[in-house]
């Protein structure tokens, strides 16, 4: 090297710039097979994961989560609680939306007035809004919002909200009214955001075609103000069936598969390609009847038998989470003793599966009264969570051996969601993930009595009712302190897992299969981020 | 074939008069002079002995969960169980013997083949004649009723009936006979149409018989072999069709799985490489209706006149 001329010194820039495509041909395209395509580009139409996934790579929000649900700053710098019902959040400076424009305290505002405004939402955001009571701006970078309670989730809530750019529809200068907002221009109607021109946000992507069913194409944007995207164009595809997707990732159509099935790990790692699974924060569960004097599906018994403590206690001892979590899940989950995975806010470390014990199982059954055991009807749905059909029939199983004679009544999800609505099972198997990642959501949905007007235990379809867990749950909401709140709920949780509530059986867990070349960190809340598909090393 | 079958046939046209009984030996003894059929039918009395006999023969009760143990899930054929005895055909992810479950499956795809097949066989050939008999409108309104039916497809209408009937044997039988009837209805028709102009309905209208009389003592009789031959192929189309929708899990209860579902729980570890969880069903399955149809297809030769002659 040192008796490289000046000619060659100069040439060298040219070597490495002629050396860069080799690399940079690696990080042009990133092609994903996606298990289930995002119903609309709109980020406040669907809150549902794909959806959500989807949404990051384009529209950011003021604050977002990392791999284990832990809160981060994206176009909020900070945010604190001034009192128990203001938030004040700093805004990011120098950001700009793909189409030029500066990020301010406006495009918040708007984005909070046309949540509420999306027609025809399956599953809406206006959730995460309506407790904004008003929004001030002070300056462009602040904005002060009160809420009409205390919401110590309201950070939490931020993280789901993607910010539109109020220019791109015509807002003027925006004011927040809880019913109606001022100068909105004309918001956008959800299918608007199919022309790349209007899909504006401030995220690493931009939307650069969209076919629906077929591909959706992001670009990277240039712009961007954190850390540049690695891939410079990212396509994702439907693929819906588990085995096209794995026959695409295997002839090499795609570089990256959500959701491989566990049966096909040994043929896709035997065929050279990297496997990660992430504990995720969704729950399977079996929910028992615990309201009706006389239940649909249970036979040789005129009591509802799940009304007793000691025989829920019974059925959780007969299931051997160990071996269903190994047989069926092909080791590819973790048997659950609480509603949320240890470390996720608001579980607690000792918090262990109820123990394989099918002779105290029978013990309890006689001390209850039901030396004899009964019959009884697990509904599940055979197409909702992985291997769940499977799985009840093992839980049948083992419910049989202690001597309740379980029969398993399976069916498509939609007529499983159906029927359970209708509370037309006495035990039901089922899943519930939770999009915070904090212990309140689960509570409130699965345990806490069921009431319609403040909305609790809207999927507690057992109708399990404990005053005690209700008015710790109710506390917790309204409680802005972190570490006060965390306590709350791990109390309630205890009580209801002492109680036997429902049966928890096992955590998914969520894999990913890709090329050799790629690395993927495995994510709490099951999203594919194209942000996070790095070179491996 | 035909031509060895022929000889007998100048002979019966010879002695019109000749008993039931030798017309039935004859056709017995045409059915057997062909190895094929006599192969098929030694298969169909095999298979069906296996699945009659099913509890007596099978090492285990697949259909009783206390006696499956998920730890005995997904065992090569020929691995031992936990409780020391062989599992010949391995076992599927619930820990069940697939030979058990298979001689269990088969009583289930041939009962409801063959039950299905008796009971849509009576009705259709009971509308089917009526129809033929009383002519005019009800005729035309019957046979209109049966073109409609059969414009579907046949699995289509058995799976709107099972989404909403739910699942169950006698949901699928139900769902089996409404999808079938047509079938015999229309074959029916057919030679009745034929029959009833015949010169020994003329006879029986003359001594004024009850119309009901004449219809299932003289007319439905003579309608009887055409009937026979779809009747055999339709067990066959029956068992394939319940396969069909255990596969795509609407049939039978999961926890009493027929062909079809062992084939469905097998279909996930194909790639893997556990082959015996499909494959095994599959063979019994293609063997049942492989037998099924080289008896229906002699029974067609054997009890068509024209080709006999």
């Amino acid at each position: 090297m040192k008796k490289l001329k000046p000619a060659a010194y100069a040439l060298l820039p040219l070597a490495v710039a002629m050396a860069q495509p080799a690399v940079a041909q690696d990080t042009k395209e990133l092609k994903i097979g996606v298990a289930s395509e995002a119903t609309s580009i709109d980020p406040h139409f669907h809150n549902v994961g794909q959806n959500n996934a989807l949404r990051r790579h384009i529209f950011e929000s003021l604050i977002t989560t990392d791999a284990n649900q832990k809160l981060l700053p994206a176009l909020a710098e900070s945010w604190k609680a001034i009192d128990d019902t203001t938030w004040e959040i700093k805004l990011r400076p120098n950001v700009k939306f793909s189409n030029g424009e500066p990020f301010t305290a406006r495009d918040y505002i708007y984005t909070m007035c046309r949540v509420p405004l999306v027609e025809n939402s399956p599953s809406s955001f206006t959730v995460f809004t309506r407790g904004i009571e008003s929004i001030e701006a002070p300056d462009p970078l602040t904005v002060r919002v009160k809420t009409t309670s205390p919401q110590p989730l309201f950070p939490n809530n931020m993280t789901t909200l993607g910010i539109l750019s109020a220019s791109v529809f015509g807002a003027g200068d925006v004011k927040y009214g809880k019913d109606g907002c001022e100068n909105m221009g004309t918001p956008p109607k959800s299918a608007d955001f199919n022309d790349p021109a209007k899909a504006i946000g401030t995220g690493p992507y931009k939307l650069k075609e969209y076919t629906r069913g077929t591909h959706i194409i992001l670009e990277a944007n240039e712009d961007y103000w954190g850390e540049k995207p690695i891939w410079q164009r990212v396509v994702m595809r439907p693929i819906t069936s588990a085995g096209p997707r794995v026959a695409a990732l295997l002839a090499g159509d795609v570089d990256m598969i959500e959701n491989p099935p566990i049966q096909d790990f040994d043929k896709i790692k035997g065929a050279g390609f990297t496997i990660v699974e992430g504990l995720s924060n969704r729950i399977i569960y079996i929910h028992l009847d615990q309201f009706e004097d006389k239940t649909p599906g249970v036979k040789g018994t005129d009591k509802n038998p799940f009304k007793d403590k000691r025989v829920r206690e019974a059925l959780s001892k007969a299931i051997n989470r160990d071996a269903i979590v190994e047989r069926i899940m092909g080791g590819v989950a973790k048997p659950a003793g609480e509603l949320l995975p240890y470390p996720l806010f608001g579980t607690s470390k000792d918090a262990k599966p109820v123990a394989y014990d099918p002779e105290g199982a029978k013990k309890l059954l006689a001390e209850a009264g039901y030396p004899n055991g009964f019959e009884l009807t697990l509904g599940t749905p055979n197409d909702r969570y992985i291997n769940d059909e499977k799985v009840a029939q093992a839980v049948a199983q083992m419910f049989t051996r202690v001597g309740v004679k379980t029969n398993v009544d399976a069916m498509t999800a939609s007529t499983f969601f159906t029927r359970r609505n209708k509370h037309e099972f006495s035990a039901y198997l089922a899943g519930w993930g939770a999009d915070s990642g904090e212990m309140s959501n689960s509570l409130n949905a699965l345990v806490v009595t069921p009431n319609k007007e403040t909305g609790g235990g809207h999927t507690n379809r057992g109708r399990y009712s404990n005053k005690e867990v209700d008015a710790l749950v109710q506390e917790a909401q309204r409680t802005i302190d972190d570490a006060k709140r965390e306590e709350l709920l791990q109390k309630a949780s205890k009580i209801a897992m002492e109680d036997h509530a429902l049966l928890p059986l096992h955590f998914e867990v969520t894999p990913w299969a890709f090329k050799k070349t790629l690395t993927y960190t495995p994510r709490i809340d099951q999203y594919t981020l194209a942000t996070e598909v790095k070179l491996a090393q | 074939m035909s031509e060895q079958a022929a000889t007998p046939a100048p002979t019966a046209a010879a002695r019109p008069a000749e008993k039931a009984e030798s017309l039935l030996l004859r056709h017995v003894a045409a059915f057997f002079e062909s190895p094929l059929a006599v192969v098929g039918l030694a298969g169909l009395v095999l298979l069906v002995a296996a699945a009659l006999a099913a509890p007596l023969i099978a090492p285990q009760d697949p259909y009783d969960l206390a006696q499956l143990d998920i730890m005995d899930g997904t065992l090569p054929p020929g691995a031992e169980s936990l409780a020391g005895y062989t599992y010949w055909l391995g076992t599927d992810e619930q820990g069940r013997d697939m030979l058990s479950a298979i001689l269990y499956g088969l009583r289930i795809s041939l009962g409801v083949g063959a039950v299905s097949v008796v009971i849509a066989c009576a009705v259709g050939a009971s509308i089917g004649v009526l129809a033929a008999y009383a002519g005019g409108r009800i005729d035309s309104l019957v046979m209109r009723v049966v073109d409609l039916q059969l414009s579907f497809p046949a699995i289509l209408v058995a799976l709107v009936l099972l989404a909403v009937f739910g699942r169950g044997v006698d949901k699928v039988i139900i769902a089996l006979v409404i999808v079938q009837w047509a079938y015999y209805a229309r074959t029916v028709r057919g030679s009745a149409l034929v029959e009833r102009r015949r010169d020994y309905i003329e006879a029986a209208r003359c001594l004024a018989l009850p119309k009901s009389r004449i219809v299932f003592r003289h007319l439905l009789p003579n309608c009887l072999p055409p009937l026979i031959v779809v009747a055999t192929v339709q067990v066959a189309h029956a068992i394939a069709l319940e396969s069909t929708l255990s596969f795509l899990g609407v049939g039978v209860p999961v926890t009493e799985p027929s062909l079809g579902m062992l084939i469905a729980n097998g279909y996930d570890y194909l790639l893997s490489g556990k082959y015996w969880i499909s494959t095994f069903p599959g063979i019994a399955l293609v063997a049942a209706i492989v037998a099924i149809n080289l008896v229906g297809d002699r029974l067609r030769d054997v009890l068509n006149p024209r080709l006999s002659r």
